[in-house]
């Protein structure tokens, strides 16, 4: 211990020489890292890569149905199936199946992020009941949510109720425990510092803990709603209502319309990809850019 | 650990015993002094005692003793010493008795080894945390408990507790929002401290864009628009570089002076201690306690190669290498 303090002692003798010589201009200068060099929402070789990679996979696609190894029934050719989403078009099926199913999606996130939410909160609240919650609702989040389909005809029917059950069940454990681990995980310096300035209770809450805990707040979104989505298909095709991307889907199995079935595949992985680029992954980017966390990215 | 334990308290206590004979005419004419110079000190700490119990032990048997927490400490010793096996809680003490005055307007720097407790003093002090014993009076009066905080004593953190979802300007202005002071007021409060600071160029810059020596200039303006009339600091430059802290002990001289704030200061550096302080209170390991304290009172900015500082220091030292006899000897 006196070997340290001398030794630092020393350190300062030194430094105070070398101090004089330095300026406060200086420091800032150095220091300051502005990043100007940000790239631009819209590459251009992005978007000529994104076009190379579409037309490798269609080419890729056009060969294999070439070939013949499956009945063009089956396998139906890329143009095929344009032609079939044009007609899903044009027969508004495809427009009121997405507007349906967004409609369920867009409602059962919401609920799931209230219920959870508020769960969530109450779960760090309140330490018994957040301890045992977080066990329960893990269990529950492991549950297959296409599982929750027999429960949910029976006990509420072939409706759309029913359906948003089993959105709702599939995404409000993964809310409730990522608002759960991502306020409790706050950092204790920014509680302890923001206490001293005289917040405490809602304030502390609305002002810190909130924004503290975003960036992970963000990424469980991000993963509920992955899970609803994945939940509210599976409901629409099992829990007939005459509408929904899942029933056009199960009707095209009905009729053997495989091109069908290929266009609202294509459909379903573009809203998906849409959401979660257009929404999801720009809030992430906005918070990451502002909390310095792009920086080993580069 | 468990068997040591009574016979290191007995020890410790003969020690305090010795030191206060030796030096005890000495110490009630300081405090005589002390007390007609200012009736009523603006920190008064009170005999604060504290301690922590360490449980990391597997099974944590102690720990679930039913009502561990309420029967006296006496009795969680007795507790632990006469349990057997792979216990190994233990209770540490880290402030025995601590008794310290602050005027108002003084600069005060405590210097301790790590471990000494020094920034637990300092949370007591801040109200982030709460002594088991003793008190601490505000201008003679005790706190009030159920406040959560007061914030006429605001801390600096060692590590930066600047809110990265904020930019420099709306973090300086926290304390002020949650005060629901009016906007007007506020960005002219706001705008005279981050110049006090010489950021003004940089208010609405991001925190991950500043570097360690300005993050702590922000603190430090966070800190004085809440207009505290006491800053206490935890090793603030610790993590510094060597010419940015000389930059920033300069800084912090000047804004001592033209603010006149009360200035609590830890730090485990002595050229840091002696460079800043009025009084430089040592904190010792051993004894969990105050130690010595120098008065020194040569004006500031000090010039560090000085004999009077560096005499200073020797003593210091002097106090330092005694404490690690003492530990050695244990």
């Amino acid at each position: 211990m006196i070997c340290r303090l001398l030794r630092e002692n020393d350190d300062n003798d030194n430094s105070v020489a070398i101090s004089s010589t330095t300026s406060l201009a200086a420091e800032k200068e150095s220091t300051l890292r502005n990043d100007n060099s940000k790239k631009h929402r819209f590459d251009i070789t992005d978007v000529a890569n994104v076009a190379l990679f579409l037309a490798v996979f269609v080419g890729l696609w056009q060969l294999v149905t070439l070939l013949e190894i499956w009945p063009k029934t089956l396998l139906p050719p890329p143009a095929q199936v344009a032609i079939s989403i044009s007609e899903l078009i044009t027969s508004n099926s495809l427009i009121i199946g997405i507007a349906t199913t967004l409609w369920r999606l867009v409602a059962g996130f919401a609920i799931s992020i209230a219920v959870g939410g508020v769960v969530g909160l109450a779960m760090v609240k309140f330490q018994g009941f957040g301890k045992t919650m977080s066990s329960f609702a893990v269990g529950l989040l492991t549950f297959p949510s296409i599982a929750w389909i027999p429960f949910a005809i029976l006990l509420i029917g072939f409706n759309d109720l029913g359906i948003l059950f089993v959105v709702v069940m599939a995404s409000v454990f993964s809310v409730m425990i990522s608002t759960y681990g991502a306020i409790r995980n706050v950092p204790p310096i920014y509680i302890r510092a923001s206490k001293n300035m005289g917040a405490h209770g809602f304030a502390l809450f609305r002002h810190v803990m909130i924004p503290a805990a975003t960036p992970s707040l963000i990424g469980g979104m991000r993963q509920a709603w992955s899970f609803a989505w994945h939940a509210l298909i599976g409901a629409e095709m099992l829990i007939t209502t005459l509408a929904g991307l899942g029933y056009i889907l199960a009707v095209g199995r009905e009729f053997n319309d495989m091109s069908q079935i290929i266009a609202v595949m294509i459909t379903i992985f573009a809203i998906g990809l849409l959401f979660d680029r257009a929404i999801f992954l720009r809030l992430e980017e906005k918070v990451r850019s502002r909390w310095g966390l792009n920086q080993h990215a580069e | 650990m468990c068997i040591d334990a009574p016979m290191a308290l007995i020890e410790t206590s003969s020690y305090t015993n010795k030191i206060n004979n030796s030096s005890s005419n000495q110490e009630q004419r300081e405090q005589q002094r002390e007390e007609t110079l200012d009736l009523t000190p603006i920190l008064h700490v009170k005999d604060v005692y504290k301690s922590f119990d360490y449980k990391n032990n597997k099974n944590n048997s102690v720990s679930k003793i039913a009502n561990y927490d309420r029967i006296s400490r006496k009795q969680q010793q007795q507790l632990l010493c006469n349990s057997t096996s792979n216990l190994r809680t233990f209770t540490h003490d880290v402030l025995n008795g601590v008794d310290l005055r602050i005027r108002e307007g003084e600069f005060v720097t405590i210097v301790g080894s790590s471990g000494c407790g020094k920034s637990t003093l300092l949370n007591i002090i801040a109200g982030l945390d709460r002594p088991d014993s003793g008190s601490l009076l505000v201008r003679g009066a005790a706190e009030d408990r159920d406040k959560a905080s007061s914030t006429n004593r605001i801390m600096i953190f060692q590590e930066s507790a600047l809110f990265p979802w904020l930019n420099v300007q709306e973090n300086v202005e926290f304390g002020l929002k949650i005060a629901k002071v009016q906007k007007d007021r506020r960005q002219q409060v706001v705008d005279r401290y981050i110049e006090m600071v010489g950021l003004s160029k940089f208010s609405e810059s991001l925190v991950y864009q500043l570097s360690g020596g300005m993050k702590q200039r922000v603190a430090i303006a966070r800190a004085l628009a809440m207009e505290p009339e006491v800053l206490l600091m935890d090793e603030p430059f610790a993590s510094l570089d060597v010419q940015t802290r000389d930059l920033l002990h300069d800084e912090l001289v000047g804004i001592h002076k033209t603010t006149g704030k009360t200035i609590l200061f830890v730090t485990h550096n002595i050229n840091e201690a002696v460079l800043l302080g009025d009084r430089v209170i040592i904190l010792s390991s051993v004894l969990k306690n105050i130690k010595k304290e120098f008065r020194i009172d040569i004006p500031r900015p000090r010039d560090p190669e000085s004999p009077e500082l560096y005499e200073i220091k020797k003593q210091i030292l002097k106090e330092f290498e005694s404490d690690l006899q003492i530990a050695k000897r244990k």
